[in-house]
């Protein structure tokens, strides 16, 4: 299947710009350094690929041009009568001429040249031969500029051209101007065609794609056609007259019957009676539009039987084609702004044209070799005795029933067939919806309220955790009341010291909370290590001194018991301070206390020295690592990741070095004075 | 799929962008300070180009800006004078116009006697031997130097052929023999191909006249029968004289100048 696509066509440049483009490649391309002094079959080359190269070139831009514009007479009638009558075949003929003998001249031109240049035997005379050459070249070009922005426009009316398929399965709609085709298509198809009140409102062919029966149908609107004589019509008629003569499609003559676009049935129906020769061999149909603003049944008596004479042409076609008239595929109404009745034309054209394809097929000479590969076999009758299949009387009424049944009820598929076909109608999957309340079924549902998203805030449980949430409430509505009840039985009030202590019992207790909940809630997700772990440092001995305190008790004691069984101090002597604090607390204390400082911290930079005898790898428990291979490995890459990168690329000492083993200075050359015996 | 026009359908249907009409008249006024940009930066044989498209705008520009300041303005008309108007003082004398005529005849008479005619182009560069041929070495080793190649365009008769090649001196290259000469005359002003009918005379030397060499100053005869020029006789003229203003070789085609 052939796409008539001529969006590919390449710009074809103008006279002008096609020079500048060639002799720039030119320059660019050759090599462009030449001087006096060079052998003179170097200078005679040099000039020579100038020019062959510039000839080249042309030739090739010019032939690309050619072979890329379609030839009328090698495509389909349809395209090439649709061309001509849009440009003109003689004048696009006459341009592509030009173009093939401007090919021609060059390619002589830089023959000759070449030829002279043999000739050539100083650098001025063949510079001047190739300035020669190139000059007449670009004349060649510029003399055949008009033809080239003939094309170029061409090509661009081209690439709007819409591109229809001449042997597939087409309607194609026409009939007086502003009778509402582009409406009809429209309707049917996702074409947007332009539809305005004036005649000529569509000036060209436009198509559009529609389906019926899982098969895909080619929609064409035309523009009008007015009765006129053949040779008076213009660009516009013309375009759809060749459409008509050359597309074997399923034909929709529209008829306005109610006059408002300015026309009366009787010139319609004589447009339809001149134009009936282009109907032969094509599924007809007759269809009425407008008939929101004139029914079919309140027409005059002369109308009536005009559109009745058409009727009958119809139907003579569909005797033609050997099918029995039905009045219902011949002979349509409808209104294209109420869509009333326009699925019901589109399935009867694409059915007739269906048919009408199927008995052609099946007439034409390539369906014989389908049919030998069918073969149903059939056995051979033993005896003349009948012997109809047997089902089981239970089994045909559960069938009976089941068919009435489905007859009472109304498919899905059904409902999409009565509202359009597949592609217009959509199911409303809201009505099996199963909801608390059936109201609520057809609910629009919000996406944005105040400046959120309705769906950040939906939760499936969330009817669940407003309950929760509401019980919460309550409870501490009812604590609050209790502690108020409390004081109420009491009777006395609290003197001031009395209420800052509860007012700090208070927030101690809510702190308390507000802890116990983070750590509740986080607790799923977070490990949490026992207190001998605890990288942080937060549980040291200050911080117990600073709990005692507050509570109200002298924590040294506590803190010195504490730090003599630190860890840092595991593989300490006992010290001598112990022993003697009961003999004289105050000046022990002191000197204890900073002996012990300075133990303490002699002993923690000392601890990692001396007793912390572990091995690099050893694995504590509470720092992450599986085991101790892991552990090296992290150190490792920890101390890589610290290390500067090169990225000024220096040298380093990985890459390869060439020393220079034996320096010139060092080995040869005069000493000044002395000898040179060694060195 | 776009179809027919769909621009137009889409700017009736929808109109123009709402910064449509503002970004282009800002593109359009940005273009004035870009060219200039290009034009100071552009190097080598695109610089130059642009350069020259930028003087022949400009020059354009300037004259209509004078046209449109001139039409405002009056300005006083001089009245041409007439050849030959004399003031009222001098109105008897004519004689030195009679002497100039005189003076005139007797000066192309002594010319036509003397063979000289007038030309476009009456001097020309002279022609060295060592430029107008080329040494052809033969013999058996490379060492008679005898034979010469014309290095120029000529134009040899049409019944033309060679002389046995080991006798023939001259060598005329067919590649450097050419049958049209592109003739303008010089009132019509236009130029047409025709056909050359021989050498008559070339400046160089009576030499190169008889081998037929064609270069800048040469007298060649043409067949003008295509101009439908007749005599006032009746006679229909077919040869007419004609200069070559050009170098052949350098070229690759002989333009010449008709002698009227």
């Amino acid at each position: 299947m052939v796409q008539y696509n001529f969006k590919k066509i390449t710009v074809v440049p103008s006279g002008k710009d096609f020079i500048d483009i060639i002799l720039s490649r030119t320059q660019r391309q050759t090599p462009t350094v030449v001087h006096k002094g060079y052998a003179i079959s170097r200078l005679r080359k040099f000039y020579m690929r100038k020019v062959k190269f510039t000839q080249q070139n042309f030739h090739e831009k010019l032939t690309a041009i050619i072979d890329e514009f379609p030839r009328l007479d090698d495509i389909h009638p349809f395209y090439g009568d649709l061309l001509h009558v849009l440009y003109n075949k003689d004048h696009y003929k006459l341009a592509l001429g030009q173009i093939n003998t401007a090919r021609n001249i060059i390619g002589k031109i830089a023959k000759d040249y070449v030829k002279l240049l043999k000739y050539g035997d100083s650098l001025y005379r063949c510079k001047c031969l190739k300035v020669a050459a190139l000059g007449r070249m670009c004349t060649v070009i510029k003399r055949i500029g008009p033809s080239l922005a003939y094309l170029e426009q061409i090509r661009q009316h081209m690439a709007r051209l819409p591109s229809i398929d001449p042997n597939t399965r087409t309607i194609l709609i026409c009939g007086y101007p502003n009778v509402g085709k582009s409406s009809f298509i429209n309707k049917i198809t996702r074409a947007d065609v332009d539809v305005q009140p004036y005649a000529f409102t569509t000036k060209s062919l436009f198509v559009g794609h529609t389906d019926y029966k899982y098969l895909r149908y080619q929609v064409i609107d035309t523009p009008g056609i007015l009765d006129r004589p053949f040779e008076d019509r213009n660009i516009i008629e013309m375009c759809s007259i060749t459409a008509l003569a050359h597309i074997r499609a399923a034909v929709l003559f529209f008829l306005d019957i109610s006059g408002s676009c300015g026309y009366s049935i009787a010139q319609q129906a004589a447009l339809f009676h001149s134009i009936k020769a282009l109907f032969m061999n094509k599924p007809l149909i007759i269809v009425c539009n407008k008939i929101d603003l004139q029914p079919l049944e309140g027409l005059s008596d002369d109308d009536i039987k005009l559109v009745m004479e058409m009727k009958a042409e119809a139907s003579q076609t569909v005797i033609a084609q050997g099918d029995e008239p039905n009045d219902e595929s011949v002979f349509l109404t409808m209104s294209a702004l109420t869509d009333d009745g326009v699925i019901a034309v589109k399935n009867a054209a694409c059915e007739r044209l269906l048919n009408q394809r199927v008995e052609m097929k099946m007439k034409s000479k390539k369906i014989n070799d389908c049919l030998n590969r069918f073969h149903v076999a059939i056995p051979k009758p033993r005896d003349t005795r009948e012997r109809p299949p047997c089902i089981p009387q239970a089994v045909l009424e559960a069938r009976a029933k089941a068919n009435v049944e489905k007859e009472k009820r109304k498919l899905e598929k059904d409902l999409e067939n009565e509202n359009g076909g597949a592609g217009v109608y959509s199911a409303n999957l809201r009505k099996h919806y199963i909801l608390a309340n059936d109201e609520w079924k057809e609910d629009i549902m919000p996406e944005i309220l105040d400046g959120h998203n309705v769906y950040d805030f939906v939760d499936p449980d969330i009817l669940q955790r407003l309950e929760e949430l509401e019980g919460e409430e309550e409870g501490f509505q009812l604590e609050a009341e209790a502690e108020e009840k409390y004081f109420e039985i009491d009777g006395k009030e609290l003197t001031p010291e009395e209420l800052e202590a509860l007012a700090e019992i208070r927030k101690k207790k809510s702190l308390l909370i507000q802890e116990h909940r983070m750590k509740k809630s986080t607790a799923e997700s977070r490990p949490v290590l026992p207190r001998k772990f605890d990288k942080d440092r937060k549980f040291t001995s200050e911080r117990m001194g600073r709990q005692l305190s507050a509570l109200g008790l002298d924590p040294t004691a506590a803190t010195n018991r504490a730090r003599c069984r630190s860890v840092s101090r595991r593989g300490q002597k006992r010290e001598r301070s112990l022993a003697r604090e009961g003999e004289d607390g105050d000046a022990m204390d002191i000197d204890g206390e900073q002996s012990s400082k300075k133990l303490r911290t002699r002993s923690r930079s000392r601890s990692k020295s001396r007793s912390k005898s572990q091995p690099p790898g050893e694995v504590t428990p509470g720092e992450g690592f599986r085991n101790s291979s892991q552990k090296l490995k992290a150190l490792k890459i920890a101390k890589k990741s610290v290390k500067i990168r090169n990225k000024t690329a220096r040298r380093g000492e990985a890459d390869r070095v060439i020393p220079n083993l034996k320096p010139k200075h060092l080995f040869s050359g005069k000493r000044s004075i002395g000898k040179t015996s060694r060195r | 799929m776009p179809q027919g026009d769909y621009i137009e359908l889409h700017r009736k249907r929808h109109g123009y962008q709402f910064d449509h009409f503002d970004r282009k008249r800002k593109k359009e006024a940005r273009e004035v300070h870009e060219s200039s940009d290009y034009a100071q930066k552009a190097l080598g044989i695109k610089g130059k180009m642009f350069a020259k498209k930028r003087y022949a705008e400009k020059a354009l520009m300037k004259k209509t800006l004078a046209i449109h300041e001139e039409s405002s303005s009056r300005r006083k008309v001089d009245e041409p004078v007439h050849e030959g108007a004399v003031p009222a003082y001098l109105l008897d004398r004519d004689v030195t116009t009679r002497a100039k005529v005189l003076s005139n005849t007797i000066k192309q008479k002594r010319k036509e006697k003397a063979g000289k005619w007038e030309v476009p182009l009456p001097k020309v560069r002279p022609v060295a031997e060592d430029e107008m041929f080329r040494v052809v070495r033969s013999g058996k080793h490379k060492t008679k130097q005898w034979k010469r190649m014309v290095t120029k365009v000529t134009r040899v008769g049409t019944e033309f052929t060679r002389k046995p090649p080991k006798y023939e001196r001259f060598i005329r290259p067919m590649g450097l023999r050419f049958t049209i000469a592109n003739v303008t005359h010089p009132e019509l002003k236009c130029t047409f191909n025709l056909d050359i009918i021989g050498i008559k005379k070339n400046p160089n030397g009576p030499m190169y006249t008889s081998l037929g060499v064609v270069t800048k100053g040469t007298i060649i005869e043409v067949n003008v029968s295509e101009l439908g020029l007749v005599t006032p006789g009746g006679k229909v003229v077919w040869g007419k004289y004609a200069q070559v203003t050009n170098d052949p070789e350098n070229d690759g085609c002989i333009n010449a100048v008709l002698l009227v």
